[in-house]
């Protein structure tokens, strides 16, 4: 049976000759990262299929292809058998490609009509008007054909996030969109809203429309997918149906990996004294009831998938964000306030984004390495450029940060000597507790033994860490212990013989 | 390990700050509007003129330097000129009632600071942007201005106050030697202390500055008060130089002031700039002005350039920025 | 109705709080400042609005795009005098008008030129602008008010269309054709986008350059028509007047409810917002307090719009 017909049979629709869409051999790379390294699928038209990988695996960075907002660096696409090319967000229009992001591209205080048709309006008698009853008309015949049931002159910034959804799918098919991408679209429904967006997806594929479906819950997976294709690390590893695999196995294929790391680690034996205590610990930006511990000696690692707060949790215990519940006990003393509080007790916040949210980009490394330290150095209140300048040199020195002098704008560094800069300042701040939050993302391997050889000394030397990443090899290699997190809470803590990468991603992905 | 050495972006900082050589342009500017002045008029080099010129600059900077801190944090006090009009007219019926100058200088710069708080506090605590909450303020001063003088005038003050503003010493005019004061006294805050460096931090990235540690709201209040105290001063200054108060005074000095700070190499967006860089940008403005005056160009016109210096500055500023990028 | 489509939807919030606003003033004035409710005052607070309505309507599309136009109050007292001038020289209110008019455009492509193609933001454009159009005014009048003008200009201002007053009817004809520019054409559609999501327009192939120009350029050449009024009503061109009206119109859309992000407008907001400062400076004038009283109270009023609005907006 051919693999066309094999299809069409899972999938029940007509069967075709050749794909709706195809990618082949798709590669897109960034300075020090490859994010699709020769990736190639295929979908066909009625097809429900779905995309599985980790943080990092090359998802995002698809999806950005194919609506055109990147362009691929080498790679072909097929659009029913004829070779095509992406170019433009017009050009994946033109193809009936449409993606709905996370972040959706709708105008708050516009009603359904008008963000439907933005740029396509209908016009009016008088040239330049829009002609209100067909719009709101046209709106309504497509928002009742995909089962919603709504008044389109009701402004958009009205709807719930469910709603706002469905607005964006009747735009992508009033867009004559035959590809629909969507990015973890249950993500933020309820029960009841996701089965509805379901019947709604039903309804698509019966029409002939395909959907490339994103999602990390197991249970939508294998109950909507007609196929499942896994990417790591930039490549497609496999494609399955969903009656010949079991989640187990998916599991593995998004995790498992040989990977030569040489990072130096020396395990403490005893573990230290207490450090940071959290207990009950809640925030209005979407985390609660935050229980760990982090002891002197220990790099504690933070796991869980995007959006399950890791991010949320280390800002709450830096102060940079308000707790409305819990407490924060350091060094046996509660604290509570700002990043200056923390910062004067001796925890440090190396953030995610550290062009944008650890280092004054165009500020010199000087001045980058004693921001922190500034009150500690100078008790008196008086800046003293050439100690300072002293103080900076003799921390490039230790921390080996490739910089002609410390004069260099800290833009001009590399992702690497950067975050020796952000780890560096807190060195001379005198920390003690040190929160990571993806120290390694967006460096080269070198620079990340590096990092990670700096981070142990710092424990060793009396230091604790806390870690998150979403590279499940490196909190194997490097961390103590873990807490998994899932939708704002700890879910689980993983000891380091029971630290294996499946073991993390189960405990993050698993959705009863 | 990667080599950075090699670029396309900014030029390397050598031993040379580059901020030292955005200065260092602006002096030589300043330098050929002088040398072009003195060929079109023969009073331009008389030692009356630079006399006079060095006293309006004067004038201009104290203003102006309490602004610049305020801008390095890539906020804007539009209510400068408003406030040195109440804060004198606040300070000149105190000096007519008591009697006292000191008194009056007190009540001058405490006006001019309780406005500057006031500032800070909207931008701060209510998070209004600075640009809207200073320029609210101003026609609330403004208001409270008119109303408090009634179209009176204040005049006539001790012979001793007035030598603030319009005596000699040495041959200088007194206002130049507050005018040296005070660079040193804000160039020590900006580059020499861990304040001002704060400041620095600010300016260039608010939100990895408050992650750092820097108390930022805190440093924020501190500044749209000293702009507001520095105004006061001002204030007092101007009352010493014309012997009078009156509700206008205020109304051709904001504008001024700006183009000022942001001639002088201070980026509109934070972080970059310095003080004795305003004073440059206020020499170069009061230089441009003069030389006008100086070959007898309609007043009415200063406004008007001063409104296109302004935008040429800024858009000055957007072209440095965009080629360190 | 589409309008109505923007109140929020708690029945509590339902009555805007311009309304409420102008609702307490109303009474307030009506009880303590002497011959407030009368007929003819009621009618002088509406005639002398007029000018304020034409600047703060299109202030409303700008504040919607994130921007402001701080030159507006010197760009009318140009525009007043450039009627002022030209109507005495030619004889004609019409060219007067149209010179005006022009002077203006050129002003608001000027400034849309400045913020949406140079990048720099709009409160430093046109503060630049303002000080531009300052200097202007200065050097054609020569610092002298111009008088002598032709009377077909003032009588703009006291001429009624079927007993409604000529300015009155001017307003009402500006209201209804923003009205239906911003609820009814597509440009009007691309002005909430411009504040809302301006990603959303260049996906969607429209330039948001061009139309943010357009934009401030409507506000310029209704600071011109503005500018036939304002010199209507005084007979006479000045240099200073107008100087500062600008504070007004962003006062009366703030305190309309128009938002400073996001791309929220609410014209009748605006509309309300405009007769609430009216009111505010006329009840003041009545119990005989200097302008600058009133100038302060706006001030304090347009704080507090902003603050409100802030908190709104975090709800």
């Amino acid at each position: 049976m051919s693999m066309a017909v094999q299809i069409a049979e899972i999938a029940h629709i007509e069967p075709t000759t050749a794909p709706l869409f195809e990618l082949r051999g798709i590669s897109k790379e960034f300075p020090g990262v490859k994010a699709l390294d020769d990736v190639s699928f295929s979908v066909w038209p009625g097809e429900v299929h779905m995309l599985l990988g980790e943080n990092g695996a090359g998802k995002s960075s698809l999806m950005k292809v194919l609506c055109g907002a990147y362009r691929a660096d080498s790679g072909e696409f097929y659009y029913k058998g004829e070779k095509v090319a992406i170019g433009s967000a017009a050009d994946a229009q033109k193809l009936g490609i449409a993606v709905i992001f996370q972040e959706f591209s709708l105008v708050p205080y516009l009603d359904i009509a008008q963000n439907m048709f933005l740029g396509r309006e209908p016009a009016g008698r008088i040239p330049g008007t829009i002609d209100r009853r067909k719009i709101l008309g046209d709106a309504k015949r497509i928002l009742d054909s995909i089962g919603f049931d709504i008044d389109p002159s009701v402004v958009v910034e009205k709807l719930g996030v469910a709603q706002q959804q469905m607005v964006e799918i009747a735009k992508a098919i009033s867009q004559k969109a035959r590809i629909l991408v969507m990015d973890e679209p249950t993500a933020a429904l309820s029960d009841r809203e996701s089965e509805l967006l379901f019947a709604l997806i039903a309804r698509l594929k019966a029409d002939g429309v395909a959907i490339i479906y994103i999602s990390h819950r197991m249970a939508e997976v294998f109950a909507m997918g007609d196929r499942i294709t896994v990417l790591r690390d930039g490549r497609r590893i496999g494609e399955v149906r969903p009656g010949d695999a079991s989640p187990d196995q998916l599991v593995r294929m998004m995790v498992g990996r040989t990977v030569d790391m040489s990072y130096p680690r020396n395990f403490a034996e005893t573990p230290g004294k207490i450090m940071l205590e959290v207990k009950g610990l809640s925030a209005a930006t979407g985390i609660s009831d935050i229980d760990l511990v982090v002891r002197q000696g220990e790099i504690v690692g933070l796991c869980g998938l995007v959006g399950s707060g890791r991010t949320e949790v280390v800002r709450a215990i830096f102060g940079a964000d308000e707790a409305t519940a819990g407490q924060i006990i350091f060094n046996g003393q509660p604290t509570s306030g700002g990043p200056d509080q923390a910062a004067r007790l001796g925890i440090a916040l190396i953030p995610e984004s550290r062009k944008t949210e650890g280092l004054a980009l165009l500020r010199t490394v000087g001045d980058n390495l004693v921001v922190s330290a500034l009150r500690k150095m100078f008790p008196s209140g008086l800046f003293e450029p050439s100690r300072a300048q002293r103080a900076a040199d003799a921390l490039v020195k230790q921390l080996r940060i490739a910089t002609p002098n410390t004069r260099q704008t800290v833009g001009l560094l590399s992702g690497g000597n950067q975050q020796k800069v952000v780890i560096g300042k807190w060195l001379a701040a005198d920390a003690k507790l040190f929160i990571f939050d993806e120290p390694t993302r967006g460096i080269d391997v070198g620079a990340k033994s590096e990092i990670f050889a700096l981070i142990d000394r710092l424990v060793a030397d009396g230091a604790a860490a806390l870690m998150i990443s979403s590279e499940q090899a490196e909190i194997c290699h490097v961390c103590d212990r873990a807490y998994v997190m899932r939708e704002g809470r700890i879910v689980g803590q993983l000891s380091r013989a029971e630290l294996t990468e499946e073991n993390i991603v189960k405990l993050g992905m698993h959705h009863a | 390990m990667t080599d950075v050495t090699k670029s396309t972006a900014a030029p390397l900082r050598s031993f040379l700050s580059e901020d030292v050589i955005q200065v260092f342009y602006r002096l030589l500017a300043a330098f050929l509007i002088c040398v072009v002045l003195s060929f079109l008029s023969e009073s331009f080099f008389s030692l009356g003129n630079i006399l006079n010129v060095l006293r309006q600059a004067s004038l201009m900077f104290f203003i102006a330097s309490g602004l610049t801190l305020v801008v390095l944090t890539a906020g804007l006090d539009l209510s400068v000129g408003a406030n040195v009009a109440l804060s004198a007219c606040l300070a000149g019926t105190v000096i007519h009632h008591s009697g006292s100058a000191t008194l009056g200088v007190l009540t001058g710069l405490a006006a001019g600071g309780v406005i500057g708080l006031l500032n800070g506090i909207m931008v701060t605590v209510l998070r209004i942007p600075s640009f809207i909450a200073t320029y609210g303020m101003l026609w609330v001063l403004n208001g409270l201005t008119y109303w408090y003088m009634a179209g009176d005038t204040i005049h006539g003050f001790p012979s001793g106050f007035r030598q603030i503003g319009s005596g000699y010493l040495f041959g200088l005019p007194t206002p130049v030697y507050l005018l040296l004061l005070f660079l040193a006294i804000g160039t020590i805050f900006a580059q020499r202390t861990i304040w001002g460096q704060e400041i620095y931090a600010i300016g260039a990235n608010p939100v990895a500055a408050r992650l750092s540690g820097i108390p930022v709201n805190r440093r924020l209040l501190l500044v749209y008060a000293v702009s507001g105290t520095m105004a006061g001063l001002a204030s007092i200054i101007f009352l010493a130089r014309l012997n009078s108060a009156e509700a206008d005074i205020g109304e051709s000095l904001t504008l001024p002031a700006i183009a000022a700070v942001l001639i002088g190499g201070t980026s509109l967006f934070g972080g970059v700039g310095t003080v004795f860089g305003t004073f440059v940008g206020a020499l170069i403005l009061t230089l441009m002005l003069n030389g006008m005056n100086l070959l007898q160009v309609n007043a009415n016109w200063q406004p008007l350039v001063t409104g296109i210096i302004l935008v040429f500055a800024v858009w000055l500023d957007m072209k440095t920025r965009q080629r360190g990028r | 109705m589409r309008e109505a489509a923007a109140l929020p939807a708690n029945p509590l919030q339902r009555i805007p709080g311009v309304a409420i606003m102008l609702g307490v003033l109303v009474v307030v004035f009506g009880a303590i400042a002497p011959g407030f409710l009368s007929t003819a005052n009621i009618s002088n607070v509406l005639v002398q609005s007029t000018i304020l309505m034409m600047l703060a309507l299109p202030m409303t599309l700008i504040i919607m795009t994130e921007g402001l136009d701080l030159s507006m109050g010197a760009v009318l007292t140009l525009t007043s005098l450039i009627v002022a001038i030209v109507s005495l020289a030619t004889g004609s209110m019409l060219i007067g008008l149209a010179a005006a008019v022009l002077v203006g455009l050129a002003f608001g492509i000027a400034n849309g030129w400045l913020v949406a193609v140079v990048g720099i933001p709009p409160f430093v454009a046109t503060l630049g602008t303002l000080g531009v159009a300052q200097g202007l005014s200065l050097i054609v009048s020569d610092g002298q008010s111009v008088v002598g003008i032709p009377h077909s200009v003032r009588d703009i201002y006291s001429a009624t269309l079927f007993t409604v007053p000529v300015p009155i009817v001017m307003a009402l004809v500006s209201y209804l054709a923003f009205h239906a520019l911003l609820y009814h054409t597509r440009f009007g559609t691309y002005i909430f986008a411009l504040g809302g999501n301006r990603e959303a327009l260049k996906y969607a192939g429209r330039s948001p350059t061009r139309l943010l120009i357009i934009v401030y350029a409507i506000g310029g050449a209704m600071a011109g028509v503005a500018g036939l009024l304002m010199t209507a009503r005084m007979n006479s061109g000045h240099p200073t007047a107008g100087l500062g009206l600008e504070f007004d119109a962003i006062a009366a859309v703030a305190v309309g409810g128009t938002s400073f992000e996001r791309g929220n407008g609410w014209l009748l907001g605006t509309l309300l917002g405009v007769v609430t400062v009216g009111v505010l400076r006329n009840g003041l004038n009545l119990m005989a307090l200097p302008s600058s009283i009133q100038v302060a109270s706006i001030g304090v009023l347009v704080i507090l719009a902003l603050f409100l609005d802030g908190l709104r907006s975090r709800l």
